[in-house]
């Protein structure tokens, strides 16, 4: 078995997707100075509602906008815990992933009845879209062709995301709440609205990288089916120091290790240290990130209560 | 007028927990409701799983245990302002470490016993001190450090009982170290109880800390550092000392946690055993529900245990899932989260104040 081939590339750009779209959404909470550690449970809630849109609605397009809904009621909770009544960020974004995690796990005995897993063989999966003429290009093909919408719509809205933060005067004025929110407010902006615009574009980001984790390759739903990713994303969000470019970037780099670690599983080392890779590859990431992009964070980590 | 004002004094800090707690169980009546169960009814199956008899009792307080132990060293490094996330990998990996020191430690029964606990506490304090001693010499977050150590840590030790240190002797191959001989089991507080001496020293580890932060200097310097570090290290305290010292010991307790649950509970380290239930992430809760106070800790501790034991008697008698104690568990996390009543209670004030009604 090679280790490296464009299976691997292709799995790669299917793993990037879901660490991708919450990244950005990661992003764009950061650029408003609020540190949102609830990515993994608003994923969360997006792969459960994905399922069961798509369960109820047979629609796979009407599951993916029910996912980004939920995520996004439950990014509105989040935002009007943190910013309205000024609550601690991190505390409110680990209180969410508890919820998600009770509420997704309470939700798959109280609607399917099942525990553990839901799996429905009726179910369709997003579809793969083939792009006409690069789907003949040998190696290119292989590689970047045949994934689901949300893999490139993920690529667009990262682009799309760097026109609206650096191109527009919306943009400009998400940026200066995140730099200084009590200059931005003594200009005139509605700095609480600005934060409430990027936690709710988040709660939908994540919504959709939830649909494409447990509609995208596999159509079930697992108890815990992020494993992590939301935290991934969320220090890829950092490696990325929050621009939507650097985002793609290092999301790629942690969706390598991530088809890496499931590659190398087939040869005989334990598994622990190929799942462990990416951690270990992100905590060193940290020695070279210091004090960049994450430095606005600093202050407010020290303060826990 | 005053009267008033002396009362709404002290009440207030009850009235935010209260008030949080009430507003949990009404969400959890919702969703009792959602799954059509009686909700009196379930409420009082609750009640009994956690206390209906005395073996019920001593099963919580039994699952308190490791909650409280972590819930104090959480509640140290939070007091200092130390975000330490970093329990579960802390816990875990002080309880494979003890689990080994019991099996491999020649000697009687005492002696093994004593070099688990050094060995639970001192290789997670170290573990947790990495973290420390990145964030202080390389400004490596500790938020993140400490929750990507976590699963480093968890997959280190699920690889030691799963290839090297695994049991061979059953027929199955489970990831889990070898049965402790039982001279090195922590004795049981009544016979046929779950219960052990684990939970005592939980206790006296609640009260020693709350003299520690009431009467001692340290406790003094570990506050101030917490309300406000310029304030402190202009008072002369050493930020960087504090916060080394703070991560070992946060982190040696959460390996003393893990090690009580191995020598008093499984007799052995079991892969997923610990990280399953989600010791560490519930001690965080207490710990946080509790305002970092040691001995309100230890109260959340038993209301959270009390909360998840009874939802297993909940799930033994009646149709309605386990997973509603989580629920009410992540609501009251965020009510608290939010200090939302106080808030709310204020604004009301507030605007009473302004307009003369409401």
């Amino acid at each position: 078995m090679e280790w490296f081939d464009a299976a691997l590339l292709s799995s790669t750009i299917r793993m990037v997707a879901p660490i991708l779209l919450a990244a950005l959404g990661g992003a764009i909470c950061a650029r408003v100075g609020i540190f949102n550690v609830g990515l993994e449970g608003l994923i969360l809630i997006g792969a459960f509602s994905a399922i069961v849109g798509n369960y109820f609605t047979g629609s796979v397009f009407l599951a993916v906008c029910f996912a980004a809904g939920v995520s996004m009621i439950f990014s509105l909770l989040f935002g009007y815990l943190s910013i309205h009544l000024q609550a601690n960020a991190i505390v409110v974004g680990l209180g969410i992933n508890f919820l998600a995690l009770g509420l997704t796990t309470f939700g798959l005995r109280a609607i399917f009845d099942v525990k553990g897993a839901f799996y429905d063989k009726d179910m369709t999966g997003l579809p793969k879209i083939d792009i006409p003429l690069v789907k003949d290009i040998p190696f290119l093909g292989e590689v970047l062709s045949g994934h689901s919408a949300l893999v490139y719509l993920s690529f667009i809205l990262a682009i799309l995301l760097f026109f609206f933060l650096y191109r527009t005067v919306m943009g400009f004025r998400v940026l200066a709440v995140g730099m200084n929110k009590v200059a931005a407010n003594s200009i005139g902006l509605k700095t609480n609205s600005l934060q409430y615009l990027a936690v709710l574009m988040c709660g939908i980001l994540c919504g959709m990288a939830g649909a494409q984790l447990s509609l995208g390759q596999v159509t079930m739903f697992t108890e815990g089916m992020t494993a992590g990713r939301g935290f991934i994303a969320l220090v890829a969000t950092m490696l990325g120091q929050s621009h939507p470019i650097g985002i793609i970037g290092s999301s790629f780099l942690f969706g390598l290790m991530d088809a890496l670690s499931v590659r190398l599983q087939g040869f005989s080392m334990p598994t622990q240290f190929t799942a462990m890779l990416p951690y270990v590859i992100t905590i060193i990431a940290m020695f070279f990130l210091k004090d960049r992009g994450a430095a606005s964070q600093m202050s407010e980590q020290q303060s826990s209560r | 007028m005053k009267a008033q004002q002396r009362i709404q004094r002290l009440l207030s800090p009850l009235l935010q927990p209260f008030i949080a707690i009430f507003i949990g169980l009404l969400t959890g009546a919702i969703a009792i409701s959602i799954v059509g169960a009686p909700i009196l009814e379930t409420y009082k199956e609750l009640w009994m799983g956690a206390f209906g008899n005395f073996y019920f009792m001593t099963s919580t307080f039994a699952r308190a245990t490791p909650i409280l132990i972590i819930g104090l060293g959480v509640s140290l490094a939070f007091r200092a302002g130390v975000f330490n996330l970093g329990a579960e990998g802390q816990m875990v990996l002080g309880a494979v470490s003890a689990a080994l020191a019991a099996l491999y430690v020649p000697g009687p029964g005492i002696v093994k016993i004593l070099s688990a606990l050094i060995a639970g506490i001192t290789v997670a304090g170290l573990w947790s001190l990495l973290a420390g001693w990145m964030e202080t010499k390389f400004k490596v977050q500790l938020l993140i450090s400490t929750l990507l150590l976590n699963y480093v840590a968890v997959l280190f030790a699920s690889f030691l009982v799963s290839e090297p240190f695994q049991d061979r002797s059953g027929s199955a191959a489970l990831a889990q170290t070898p049965m402790l001989e039982q001279a090195a089991w922590l004795p049981k507080l009544f016979a046929g109880m779950s219960l052990h001496w684990g939970f005592i020293i939980g206790v006296i580890l609640a009260i020693v800390m709350y003299f520690i932060f009431k009467l001692t200097s340290v406790g003094y310097e570990v506050k101030m550092l917490g309300l406000n570090p310029y304030f402190a290290s202009y008072g002369g305290v050493n930020k960087t000392k504090v916060l080394l010292a703070s991560m070992f010991i946060s982190g040696g307790l959460a390996g003393l946690a893990g090690t009580v649950e191995v020598l008093g509970t499984q007799y052995r380290f079991v892969d997923g055993a610990l990280t399953g239930p989600g010791f560490a992430w519930t001690g965080m809760m207490a710990t946080l529900l509790a305002n970092s106070h040691p001995l309100g800790t230890a109260v959340t501790a038993i209301f959270l245990a009390a909360l998840e034991t009874g939802a297993m008697g909940l799930e033994r008698n009646t149709d309605v899932p386990l997973e509603i104690a989580s629920v009410i568990k992540s609501v009251l996390i965020l009510l608290i989260s939010a200090k939302i009543s106080f808030n709310w209670w204020k604004r009301m004030k507030k605007g009473r104040d302004k307009n003369g009604m409401v």
